[in-house]
């Protein structure tokens, strides 16, 4: 018990003596924390959104014939080679026609004089609604095209190429800002300490002749990077937080925002970016430890 | 019979130990030296004889150039760094440059050596405050050390080296910055620490302290023994 009290009184008395340090990086940390949890939110809206667009989201293969029930386990087949999906349906010219009387309703007695005949046999393949798949639908649909018998292959092309591209672009400012979360936090952590270590030179030598530890000496400087890491991570989120509730209160009226329908990150995912960020700054002061000190 | 030999055994043994600084600056030339336990040994000598890099070779401060040195019956020059650490936590030292801190109190100065063994709070207050008491420096432990005349940084790094009630005491000069009532006070100490177990080396020139008492006075010159 003496010793945790030792270590945090010793900690206290190092935050005191570099204050105007310890505040610029935790706003460094806080920053950096903020940017990278910022692009994962809208990352993670954006892939909610992509799943709940891509509900009804499906390529359809036109057929110039209809495709016996034997033939359709090598359709199957010949699909999946491609890519996992999530459903394949054979319609027939029958099963069209009647989908499509339904969707006539009160109308449908237009059909009354015209045969199953006019509409042409399908095959709907229902992708699977994760980003990597959504991604490469050109290329399925290409695919699709070399199957025998196929004559057109449907998808709502613009807005999913046009979509896939925007999530593409929001991965990879994901990476980008993660990148800098990594570099920003362990570095001006580490170099915190660094300043603490020059700063304490003298203590550190008196320290050494006295017979101090090396837990004694290191563990304060520890826990200075650790209270970083807790407390910088900790107001980035809740900052991030503030603003998502602020922002979120602002688009709520009509409109295809609301269509978003925005939701903060995941708990478990918050709470991965705290650890995350405490495990680097605990790293960044535990390198400069390493490098710094001679105790 | 095996406690007998360990009671008797000396409690520094220097054997034929040269110290060399770079680049040909001889400090310490073969020489040999056993200090009992319980003993007070005065060191003395001129300016620059080699006394202070004798009782930094003791603290593994510095290393031999040759010899061997053994304290509390272990091989100096063996040692790994945490078994120097854990020596030096049973010598306390008061250095001739004092190495106090000037920015912390002369409560924490004098606190340090206890707080570096986890001892428990109360007992630093009590320990702490006996020891200003007796040096007449309990005014002033809530100043920075710094703030204090030459003579009461020597008393607060004299208290440091004695708050431990250490096994080994090496003192540098301990009086050299003292008028005669504080060297009188600060020499009270010393006895009282020896009188509870300690070995004391006190290296000095000041012939007052040690004239007249019955502790064994060695006299370096040039790095060897006179």
């Amino acid at each position: 018990m003496a010793r945790y009290r030792y270590h945090l009184k010793q900690t206290w008395r190092n935050l005191g003596q570099s204050w105007g340090t310890q505040i610029m990086t935790l706003f460094t940390v806080i920053m950096s924390v903020l940017i990278f949890s910022f692009f994962l939110l809208v990352y993670v809206n954006l892939i909610n959104a992509g799943n709940r667009f891509s509900d009804e989201l499906r390529l359809v293969v036109y057929l110039n014939h209809e495709i016996v029930p034997e033939m359709q386990p090598q359709i199957r087949k010949k699909i999946m080679e491609f890519s996992a999906v999530e459903n394949i349906v054979f319609v027939s010219r029958s099963q069209a026609f009647a989908r499509f009387k339904k969707q006539l309703g009160r109308d449908s007695d237009v059909l009354e004089d015209l045969g199953a005949d006019i509409m042409p046999p399908s095959i709907e393949v229902y992708p699977l609604r994760d980003l990597d798949h959504l991604t490469q639908l050109k290329e399925f649909s290409d695919y699709l095209a070399t199957l025998p018998g196929a004559q057109k292959v449907q998808y709502g092309q613009g807005w999913v190429e046009r979509f896939g591209h925007f999530t593409e672009l929001i991965r990879f400012t994901v990476i980008l800002s993660g990148i800098l979360l990594i570099m920003a936090t362990s570095f001006m952590v580490s170099y915190t300490i660094r300043l603490t270590v020059v700063a304490k030179e003298a203590e550190l030598e008196i320290l050494r002749l006295l017979g101090a530890s090396s837990t004694y000496v290191q563990t304060p400087l520890l826990i200075e990077g650790l209270l970083q890491g807790i407390t910088g991570s900790t107001l980035g989120i809740g900052l991030l937080y503030i603003l998502f509730t602020w922002a979120k209160e602002r688009i709520s009226g009509p409109g295809f925002l609301r269509l978003l329908d925005l939701t903060f990150l995941p708990p478990l995912t918050a709470v991965a970016v705290i650890l995350v960020s405490i495990a680097l700054c605990t790293g960044g002061s535990f390198i400069a430890i390493r490098k710094y000190m001679r105790i | 019979m095996t406690e007998s030999t360990t009671e008797n055994r000396a409690f520094v043994d220097v054997v034929k130990v040269t110290k060399v600084y770079s680049p040909d600056i001889v400090a310490l030339q073969n020489i040999s030296l056993s200090v009992d336990r319980g003993e007070i040994l005065f060191l003395t000598g001129m300016s620059g004889a080699g006394k202070s890099t004798l009782l930094k070779l003791l603290c593994c401060m510095e290393r031999p150039n040759k010899g061997l040195i053994e304290v509390a019956g272990r091989d100096t020059g063996k040692l790994k760094k945490n078994e120097i650490q854990e020596l030096r936590q049973q010598i306390g030292i008061a250095y001739q440059d004092f190495k106090i801190l000037p920015r912390h109190t002369v409560f924490q100065n004098v606190a340090m050596p206890m707080e570096v063994m986890y001892k428990p709070a109360r007992e630093i207050r009590d320990r702490v405050s006996e020891l200003l008491d007796s040096l007449q420096m309990s005014h002033k432990k809530d100043l920075p050390a710094g703030k204090l005349s030459r003579g009461e940084q020597q008393r607060v790094a004299i208290a440091r080296a004695a708050v431990n009630r250490p096994a080994l005491l090496l003192a540098d000069e301990p009086t050299g910055n003292l008028d005669h009532e504080v060297t009188k006070m600060v020499m009270n100490l010393f006895l009282d620490l020896n009188n509870s177990g300690s070995t004391i080396i006190i290296a000095t020139h000041d012939t007052s302290i040690y004239e007249g008492t019955s502790h064994r006075m060695v006299k370096l010159e040039h790095g060897l023994f006179n």
